[in-house]
C-alpha cells in the first residue's frame, strides 16, 4: 500500500517537473528549446524529402537557418524559415548572406502555428511532440503530394510513408489527397466501357473499398494512395484490372487501367467523378 | 498435433508429390487414407491455380523474355505455358502425375509454345533447381521445409514465387493480396563474415572493417572506421545487391554520412559510395574482401 503510494508520488513528482518544460501546450510561453540539427541531420532531412531545384522548402522552427540555407545552396531549391526568436532570424539572414543564397531564401519571425507556408512543397520540422501534433491538421490540409519530414518526433495516428534511421529517426509523410467517399467510375475497357459505383474509405493515406457491379461487389485489392497518386486492382471475369491514376481535384480522378500480361497487355483510360463527399480523414470513416 | 504429423507423413509417403493441392485438402487431411497404397496422385484432388493468381505470380516475379521458369508441381502446366506465351520466357514444369504431364504438353502445343515450355515427370527433389531464374510453387509446409535449404543455396537473385503457402521464417521480399496472397522471395547472397573495405574517398582513404551477420535477407552489421567503432544504419540485401550507411564521426565538427551500395560476388563486394548530398556530394568506388573463415 505505502509502496504503491510512494511510486504514485514519484510518478506525480516526475510529471510535475518534466511535463511543463517539455510541453508547449501546458505552458504556451515556453517555446521549443533551440537545438541545432547536426549537418548530418540537415542532409538526411533534405535527402529523405527528395528535395530538387523546383521545390520550396519551409522549415518550421528554422533556428539559425541551416536547413533552409542547405536546401538553397546544395539542392538549388528555394527556402522559407519560420522562427519565433528574432535574434535567430537575424543570424539566419546573416548566414544566408555568407552562403550567397539571399535571393532564394526568406526568413520570417513568427509562430509556426499561425505562419503562412502554404506554397511550400516540402516542410521540415524538428519540434517537440506536442507542437508537432498541433501542426498536424494544418499540414494534413496542405496540397496533396506535399512532403513533410519530421525529425525524431512524428504525428500520432498518421503513419509515415517512409522511415529512415541513420543515427536519428527521420519520418517522411506525403500529404494524401482526399479520396474517401463515393465515386462514379467509368473504365474504357478493350471490350467496351464499364461503369461502377465505387466507394473508398480513407484514414490518412490508407484506403480501402470496392465497386458495386451488376454481378456483385468487387473489392479493390492493393489500394494505395501517395499524395494525389492512387492505384488499386479489381478482379472481374477471371481477369485483373490494374488501375493507376491521380486525383486531379477533390471531385475527379483519372488514369490508366491495365489488363492482361506481357504481350497481351492492354491499356485503357478510366475516370471517376465524385458522387458524395465524405467527412475529413482525421476520423476513421 | 495429429493433423500436423499426418501431413508430414503424407508428404513423405507420397514421395513428396507436388500437386497443386488446395487449402481444402489441409483442412481435410486427417480424413485421408494415408496408407502405403496412397502413393499416387489419384487420392489427392487436383485443383488448378486460378488464372488471375497465375498472372499475379508471373507479374510479381518480374518474369521477362530472358527468364527460365521452373514450376514445382506444375499441374496442368498453366504457369509455364502462360510464361512462355505472354512473356516469351522459357520454362519447365515438373510433376509426378503422367496424366497431368500429358495434359500440360497438349496445352503447350495448343498455345504454340512447345519449344519453350517443357514438362517432365519427376520428383522435385530430383530436379536441378539451379537452371531456373524464377521458381514457382504451391507446396505443402512439410515439403517447403525440406526444400527451403536448397532454395536458399541457389544463385543470389533467383526469384521464388508462391501463393498461400509461405516459407515460414524466411519472410517474403514482397507480397500482394489480389484474392490470394502471392509472395516473392529473392535469394540473398551469403554475406555473413568479416569484410575489409577500402573506401578511397578524398581527402583520406578510409579503412572500414565490416562484420555482417545474416538470417535470410535480414542482415545485422557492426563496423570500425579507421579503427573507431562506427554504427551501420539501414543495412539491406536484395539478391546480390547490398546497401548500408555509415556515419563517419571521426571529425566531430564535420560528421559525414557515407552511403554504400554495391554487388556481392562470392568473397568480393564492390560498388559506389556517396558522401554528402545535393551539390556537395562526392562519389567514389569501394571494394571489400571477405576474410577467410
Amino acid at each position: 500500500m505505502s509502496g504503491a503510494r510512494a511510486i504514485m508520488a514519484g510518478a506525480l513528482f516526475a510529471l510535475s517537473t518534466v511535463a511543463p518544460a517539455a510541453s508547449p501546450a501546458a505552458s504556451p510561453d515556453v517555446p521549443t528549446p533551440y537545438l541545432p540539427s547536426t549537418s548530418v541531420a540537415v542532409d538526411e532531412m533534405l535527402r529523405v524529402a527528395s528535395v530538387a531545384p523546383g521545390d520550396l522548402v519551409a522549415d518550421l522552427g528554422s533556428g539559425d537557418g541551416r536547413v533552409v540555407i542547405a536546401a538553397a545552396r546544395d539542392y538549388g531549391a528555394r527556402g522559407l524559415g519560420i522562427e519565433l526568436d528574432p535574434r535567430l532570424v537575424e543570424e539566419s539572414r546573416a548566414n544566408a548572406r555568407k552562403a550567397g543564397v539571399t535571393d532564394r531564401v526568406e526568413f520570417r519571425e513568427g509562430d509556426v502555428l499561425t505562419a503562412d507556408y502554404r506554397d511550400a512543397t516540402v516542410v521540415t520540422l524538428y519540434l517537440l511532440p506536442n507542437l508537432v501534433e498541433r501542426l498536424k491538421p494544418r499540414l494534413l490540409a496542405m496540397k496533396p503530394g506535399t512532403r513533410i519530414v519530421a525529425h525524431d518526433y512524428g504525428f500520432s495516428e498518421w503513419k509515415p510513408d517512409r522511415r529512415v534511421v541513420i543515427s536519428k529517426t527521420y519520418l517522411l509523410y506525403v500529404v494524401p489527397a482526399q479520396v474517401g467517399g463515393r465515386w462514379r467510375l467509368r473504365a474504357e475497357l478493350p471490350d467496351g466501357p464499364r461503369e461502377y459505383d465505387f466507394e473508398l474509405k480513407q484514414s490518412y493515406q490508407e484506403i480501402k473499398g470496392g465497386a458495386q457491379a451488376g454481378n456483385g461487389y468487387l473489392p479493390a485489392f492493393e489500394a494505395r494512395l501517395e499524395g494525389d497518386r492512387i492505384s488499386f486492382v479489381m478482379v472481374d471475369d477471371s481477369a485483373s484490372y490494374r488501375f493507376e491514376g491521380r486525383a486531379v481535384s477533390s471531385l475527379e480522378m483519372e488514369g490508366v487501367v491495365r489488363t492482361g500480361l506481357g504481350r497481351d497487355l492492354t491499356e485503357s483510360r478510366w475516370r471517376a467523378t465524385r458522387i458524395l463527399r465524405e467527412g475529413p480523414t482525421d476520423r476513421e470513416s | 498435433m495429429i493433423r500436423e504429423s499426418s501431413i508430414r507423413r503424407a508428404a513423405s509417403l507420397l514421395g513428396l508429390l507436388t500437386l497443386l493441392v488446395p487449402p481444402l485438402v489441409l483442412a481435410q487431411a486427417p480424413a485421408f487414407p494415408f496408407s502405403a497404397e496412397a502413393r499416387t496422385h489419384f487420392d489427392v484432388p487436383y485443383v488448378p491455380t486460378p488464372q488471375v493468381t497465375v498472372d499475379e505470380m508471373l507479374r510479381l516475379g518480374g518474369v521477362g523474355p530472358g527468364d527460365f521458369i521452373l514450376d514445382l508441381g506444375s499441374g496442368d502446366g498453366r504457369i509455364v505455358v502462360t510464361a512462355a506465351q505472354k512473356f516469351g520466357a522459357r520454362g519447365m514444369g515438373v510433376d509426378l502425375d503422367p496424366h497431368l504431364i500429358y495434359q500440360s504438353e497438349e496445352r503447350a502445343r495448343a498455345a504454340g509454345v512447345e519449344d519453350r515450355a517443357k514438362f517432365v515427370q519427376q520428383d522435385l527433389f530430383k530436379t536441378d533447381l539451379r537452371q531456373a531464374t524464377v521458381i514457382t510453387m504451391y507446396l505443402l509446409p512439410g515439403v517447403v521445409r525440406k526444400l527451403r535449404p536448397h532454395l536458399l543455396a541457389l544463385k543470389p537473385g533467383t526469384r521464388i514465387v508462391s501463393h498461400d503457402f509461405d516459407l515460414e521464417d524466411w519472410k517474403p521480399d514482397r507480397m500482394t493480396t489480389i484474392r490470394k496472397n502471392v509472395m516473392l522471395w529473392i535469394v540473398p547472397a551469403p554475406v555473413a563474415g568479416r569484410w575489409q573495405v577500402r573506401v578511397p574517398l578524398p581527402p583520406i582513404e578510409r579503412q572500414l572493417e565490416l562484420e555482417l551477420t545474416q538470417r535470410y535477407q535480414e542482415i545485422g552489421a557492426h563496423s570500425r572506421l579507421n579503427g573507431i567503432p562506427a554504427q551501420v544504419w539501414e543495412p539491406k540485401i536484395e539478391g546480390e545487391r547490398i546497401s548500408f550507411v555509415v556515419v563517419d564521426s571521426s571529425d566531430r565538427e564535420n560528421e559525414a554520412t557515407l552511403y554504400f551500395s554495391g554487388r556481392v560476388d562470392g568473397d568480393i563486394m564492390e560498388g559506389e559510395v556517396v558522401q554528402g548530398v545535393g551539390a556537395s556530394r562526392v562519389t567514389s568506388r569501394w571494394r571489400a574482401v571477405r576474410a577467410p573463415r
